[in-house]
């Protein structure tokens, strides 16, 4: 497969300048910051708290907005621009799909991602100069795995864009794509409930009772598998109260890994349908 | 014209919507040089094809071809010598103009200083800062025009070019597709319009419920329908008899009368003899005028014939 990174560039950069024109960016570093501080503040009970504390109260609230942004930004890529007529007059230039849907991909990833340094690093280093020391190892984690959850989440609206034929059902695919961490969720933890499981051996982390197909979940909720992936980051065993304890086949390298191919799957499936797509 | 290379072409191309049948085994052939015109009601399927053939629409079957190269399947370079405007076109509306063609120069690797012109060109430079967002749906296709000129290309490819635009730009158009044409490009536009296609064209394809109708010169098109070039003259007192009369004089073909005007079917080189011969038999011609066999009755002679077959 041929491809070229000139072309590939250009539409990154068109879809990059778009959201600098609007404001966007600016929009989102604010609410990143404003969100990390208050979560340092709340975490502290008062005054600024660590770093640790910080992103697990932190992850609660970025890990439902991230995917939010980013299906807020690629919903409409494809179905949206196909709708309106402005796809096909990019499609009748000599570009291929492939390098259109990357270039929207890269642009619109790179808006995510350097929201999330840009908002994420101040105030990091706001945290770490008032309280005198910082898990820098922890927190850079834990932003490269919001960036890639960004990414994640960008793919997968990217691939219901090219697969659906109006703005509007890529809208509503967007709705069901961002809550299916909580349905999931939900199943998962009816399935325990239903085989016999305890809710207080749950919370209270007593592993040994909870099935190893329980823990599955973190791997199909992008959510749920970031928010553990920081927390071993940290090497954080509570949150907010909750004993957090995971098997050992649950680590940082295979969490990790499951969000990539959450990312790279649905792009190969982008790809697929916008190829066969009449635009 | 007859003996130059062939630029466009589709071989019995097709595509079907679920039930629908958009295009018909459509094969058609155009010439380097050409200003071809496609022509056909509403629906007939011409949006479809141009779409196949810019590779937008994949067809169910068929083939289209540029310079030769097949659209699905021969590379992205074919198309940059392709300037397009599809129907009711869309830019980005976050955009001024200047934003907009400079992105389409990026994108067909041309140098942006030709940007300036090419606004000029369409008589949008008053309204080059402003946001295409705010633009009326005549300017949105004037900067589509401009879009396609980008890189001078020697084909384009334009549906339906005039549509949405006041009578001053249609004209401005024209004027515009002409001097393309001189400068040797080859043009395919489609058109409801049949005057349009009329004034425009070396030849016409005409397209029906997504089948080929005719393809030739309108020329050709209205002979071969048999459409006779007329004479149409207002008289006073105007009966039955005075058109029997006329019927009688040598090189009238046919006569019918409407008031005071009749229409009088006449080889062109006929009609000073024929109204000579009327004047000197007493009848008093107040006002004359030669209607030539137009498109318009051929269209319709041409689709009667389609439905009654």
């Amino acid at each position: 497969m041929s491809l070229n990174p000139r072309s590939v560039y250009i539409i990154a950069k068109k879809e990059f300048a778009d959201n600098v024109r609007s404001r966007w960016i600016v929009a989102l570093i604010a609410i990143f910051l404003i969100l990390t501080i208050a979560s340092a503040f709340m975490a502290g009970g008062g005054s600024v708290g660590e770093m640790d504390l910080t992103v697990g109260v932190l992850m609660t609230i970025s890990s439902m907005l991230v995917p939010i942004i980013a299906i807020m930004l690629g919903y409409a890529t494809i179905s949206g621009e196909a709708e309106s007529g402005a796809l096909s007059v990019v499609l009748a230039c000599p570009v291929r799909r492939i390098e259109v849907l990357l270039g929207k991909f890269l642009g619109l990833g790179s808006v995510i991602c350097s929201s999330i340094l840009i908002g994420f690093g101040i105030s990091g280093m706001i945290i770490a100069g008032t309280t005198g020391h910082a898990q820098w190892g922890g927190f850079v984690a834990f932003i490269l795995l919001t960036m890639l959850l960004g990414l994640l989440y960008l793919s997968l609206i990217m691939s219901f864009s090219a697969l659906l034929k109006r703005r509007v059902t890529s809208l509503g695919a967007g709705v069901v794509v961002f809550f299916w961490g909580m349905i999931i969720g939900m199943v998962m933890m009816g399935l325990y409930m239903s085989t016999g499981g305890n809710l207080n051996d749950f919370i209270s982390g007593d592993s040994s009772s909870v099935p190893d197909w329980f823990y599955v979940e973190v791997f199909l909720s992008p959510q749920d598998g970031t928010q553990t992936a920081a927390m071993l980051a940290f090497g954080q065993t509570e949150l907010m109260g909750f004993e957090f304890v995971v098997p050992q086949w649950i680590n940082l390298y295979s969490l990790a890994f499951a969000q990539l191919l959450w990312t790279a799957v649905p792009l190969m499936l982008a790809h697929w349908w916008f190829q066969k797509r009449d635009v | 014209m007859q003996d130059s290379p062939i630029v466009i072409e589709t071989r019995d191309l097709t595509k079907r919507f679920k039930d629908v049948l958009a295009v018909d085994s459509l094969s058609m052939k155009v010439r380097k040089g050409e200003i071809y015109g496609f022509l056909g009601p509403n629906g007939a399927g011409k949006s479809t094809t141009i779409k196949m053939i810019m590779g937008l629409f994949h067809p169910t079957s068929g083939e289209a071809f540029i310079n030769g190269k097949l659209v699905n399947g021969g590379g992205v370079e074919l198309r940059r010598d392709v300037g397009f405007l599809p129907e009711r076109i869309s830019f980005y509306d976050n955009l001024t103009p200047i934003q907009t063609l400079n992105f389409f120069c990026e994108l067909r690797d041309v140098d942006k200083s030709v940007v300036p012109s090419l606004l000029r060109d369409v008589g949008l430079e008053g309204a080059a800062n402003r946001r295409v967002g705010t633009f009326s749906k005549g300017m949105t296709q004037l900067l589509g025009i401009a879009q396609a000129m980008i890189g001078a290309p020697s084909i384009y490819v334009l549906d339906e070019p005039t549509g949405g635009l006041d009578a001053r730009w249609v004209k401005a158009v024209r004027d515009k597709l002409r001097t393309l044409n001189e400068q040797g490009a080859t043009i395919i536009f489609s058109s409801h319009i049949l005057s349009e296609v009329q004034a425009l064209c070396h030849r016409v394809a005409i397209i029906d419920n997504g089948r080929l109708v005719a393809e030739d010169t309108i020329d050709n098109i209205s002979g071969g329908l048999h459409i006779r070039p007329r004479l149409w003259i207002q008289s006073t007192g105007l009966n039955e008899k005075t058109l029997s009369w006329v019927r009688e004089i040598e090189g009238v073909e046919d006569v019918a009368g409407k008031g005071d005007s009749m229409t009088i079917t006449c080889d062109a080189g006929a009609r000073l003899r024929v109204m000579i011969t009327m004047q000197e038999g007493g009848l008093v011609i107040k006002d004359f005028r030669t209607v030539e066999p137009t498109l318009e009755e051929a269209f319709v002679k041409l689709l009667s014939e389609e439905g009654e077959s």
